[in-house]
């Protein structure tokens, strides 16, 4: 919608914004906080991959750290083992995310609700159990180590500056893909599954097609991101890729609201810094966390991103045009 | 495979199949009446196992009457989750997605509040029973096995007995088969809502006591379990109380003998990957007839 009223103001907005990010690695000098965000960088694109799955296909994932650590261990094991560039092993990552997308999706065409949520963390926890079990390959419990760093024309990825670099431009891009799914013939395809998957079907549409295919995007995303944190940070093993962490992306993708492709990122930038800053609170800091997921699950039923409408709604009643009101609460009740 | 071969793995698994059965069917029960998945179930296992230990190890209180105390106290834990956290979350008229994270944060404190009070050390929960096994030929009995046998299928036949022939029971009922109809015939389903997750969190407390002389006590207990019991659950069909009891011991087998007869590494991921197989035969559970949806 916005590209259709795209102006020169809008314009340099845009660019304004490009720039301040890309200023990021000199404002914030504190490594540790650049590492932070490299890491929300890489959760970002999980969770951008589940909000397609999740939010525009209907179809809930509690596994999705399985497909994160497929892309992890496979780069990382295509890169030690056989010596191959970061690109080519991010791409077959991806390539063998998807297929296990596709496997996992053919039980999950027949499933819906708490039957697929079942499904997706069996998944999660097969993948995490064979990589425990594994051993020859995956070194089991220990993990593997000494990952290698990315490099691109002789010059080594391995700063936390360079890797902020590399991997933003990647949420960018997955950004505007995921963007252009959603706005495309596709995205609207899987909002109709979501909203009357047998009306879809009546209509025409091919819903199991498109649902194997939400999953393998939302796999394929999950991979690509599985593959930089492996090199990011040099070490992969499987207590990293448990069920809790599956969990850990639902929360982002709620919380930040699961229908917004901009969602994921507000909410891996907002759970990860909540819990950070509750560090000082040492043992209680759980105790918050969980209360602020509770609380974000009562009061924003769409999230952080759906809150556009309700923040609108009461700056227009103090500036009183009531009649606006009236209409966003009409639509709102539409959403549901 | 010899027949001892099979007893063995039988007597090893129906015990932990009665505690997954047990915690499926608070899956279950509340699947049925309100609709949603209460993932702070397995926490009420971990409550239960906490409260029980404090009142008969530290206090030393009889076994039973710490049994009588622990249930009732996990019920109203259970209450109040439904009270505050499912009410508040009808009342916005929130997708199911929102009412797992809701229930997730409510695990989250409930963990966490047991890691400030009890500490991070595993406790040893001592058996009321006694620990001396039986020996019938080359199988070994341990009473403990016996008694959480005994006591989760005593359990299981008093929720039937509740569920048959009270007048709660039969609203309950009522409520799980058509909700809207339930309440126009003046029942309340909200009532409804409040005794299925307070009989829930009490049979995960009585699950919770019962398994802590097998597992140690510990804060974070309640995960794994809790998970356990919402496989067996939606493997049994969720909302299908005989279903949620024959997917616990289902369960409980298959991890048995895949531990015994494969590898114990790849107990779970097998349990799992059967699971997920008999999700894709049979979509609604192994017990549960499949019902397409026409329009």
């Amino acid at each position: 919608m916005e590209r259709y009223k795209s102006s020169i103001p809008t314009c340099l907005y845009k660019l304004g914004f490009i720039a301040v990010i890309l200023c990021v690695p000199y404002i914030i000098r504190n490594l540790y906080y650049l590492h932070l965000i490299n890491l929300i960088g890489i959760y970002c694109l999980v969770v951008i991959g589940l909000n397609i799955l999740t939010g525009y296909t209907g179809q809930i994932s509690m596994g999705q750290a399985g497909f994160f650590a497929v892309g992890a261990y496979t780069s990382a094991l295509l890169m030690m083992k056989l010596g191959l560039s970061f690109w080519v092993a991010t791409l077959i990552a991806a390539v063998v995310a998807a297929v296990l997308g596709i496997i996992i999706a053919i039980p999950a065409l027949r499933l819906t609700g708490p039957y697929l949520v079942m499904a997706t963390v069996g998944f999660g926890e097969i993948i995490r159990l064979i990589l425990v079990n594994w051993v020859p390959v995956t070194r089991g419990a220990a993990g593997l180590t000494a990952i290698p760093a990315p490099s691109l024309f002789g010059f080594r990825i391995i700063s936390e500056k360079s890797f902020f670099y590399l991997i933003y431009i990647v949420v960018a891009l997955g950004i505007l893909i995921a963007v252009r799914i959603s706005n495309s013939k596709i995205g609207r395809t899987f909002i109709a599954i979501r909203e009357d998957e047998l009306a879809a079907k009546s209509m025409g549409v091919p819903t199991n097609t498109y649902k194997v295919s939400a999953f393998a995007i939302s796999a394929i995303y999950a991979g690509i991101a599985g593959s930089m944190f492996g090199c990011f940070s040099g070490v992969a093993s499987p207590d990293a890729f448990t069920f809790n962490d599956s969990v850990g992306f639902l929360c982002m993708s709620i919380i930040g609201g699961s229908r917004s492709i901009y969602g994921a990122f507000i909410g891996s930038v907002t759970l990860t810094f909540v819990s950070e800053l509750l560090r000082f609170m040492q043992l209680y800091r759980l105790i918050i966390y969980g209360a602020i997921l509770l609380l974000t699950a009562i009061l924003m039923p769409q999230g952080l991103s759906g809150m556009g409408p309700v923040f609108r709604k009461f700056s227009h009643r103090w500036k009183g045009k009531r009649r606006l009101h009236g209409n966003i609460q009409h639509s709102q009740r539409k959403e549901r | 495979m010899k027949g001892w071969d099979i007893l063995y793995y039988l007597v090893n698994g129906l015990p932990i199949g009665a505690i997954y059965a047990l915690v499926a069917l608070g899956y279950s029960l509340i699947y049925a009446s309100a609709g949603v998945l209460n993932w702070s179930q397995g926490d009420m296992v971990m409550l239960g196992a906490f409260i029980g230990y404090n009142l008969h190890c530290l206090l030393g209180l009889n076994f039973i009457l710490a049994l009588l105390i622990t249930t009732p106290a996990v019920a109203c834990i259970g209450m109040l989750v439904e009270r505050i956290v499912l009410r508040s979350l009808r009342k916005r008229s929130s997708p199911p997605v929102n009412v797992v994270i809701g229930t997730l944060g409510v695990a989250i404190i409930c963990r966490n509040l047991a890691l400030a009070i009890w500490g991070p050390d595993a406790q040893l929960f001592r058996s009321p029973v006694g620990s001396v096994p039986v020996e019938i030929g080359t199988l070994r009995l341990f009473p403990q096995d016996i008694f959480i046998l005994i006591l989760g299928i005593a359990l299981m036949i008093l929720l039937q007995y509740f569920l048959k022939y009270t007048r709660e029971g039969k609203a309950l009922r009522a409520v799980a088969q058509d909700r809207m109809a339930a309440s126009l015939m003046g029942i309340d389903v909200g009532k409804s809502d409040t005794l299925a997750f307070a009989a829930s969190a009490a049979m995960g407390a009585v699950a919770g006591i019962l398994i802590a002389p097998l597992f140690f006590v510990t804060f974070n207990m309640g995960a794994g379990i809790g998970l356990k019991g919402f496989v067996a659950a939606v493997v049994g069909g969720l909302g299908n109380i005989p279903g949620a009891i024959g997917g616990g011991f289902f369960l409980g087998l298959i991890e048995s003998f895949a531990s015994g007869k494969i590898s114990s590494g790849y107990r779970d991921a097998i349990a799992f990957t059967v699971l997920i197989l008999i999700l894709w035969l049979k979509p609604a559970g192994l017990f549960s007839k499949i019902t397409k949806e026409t329009v």
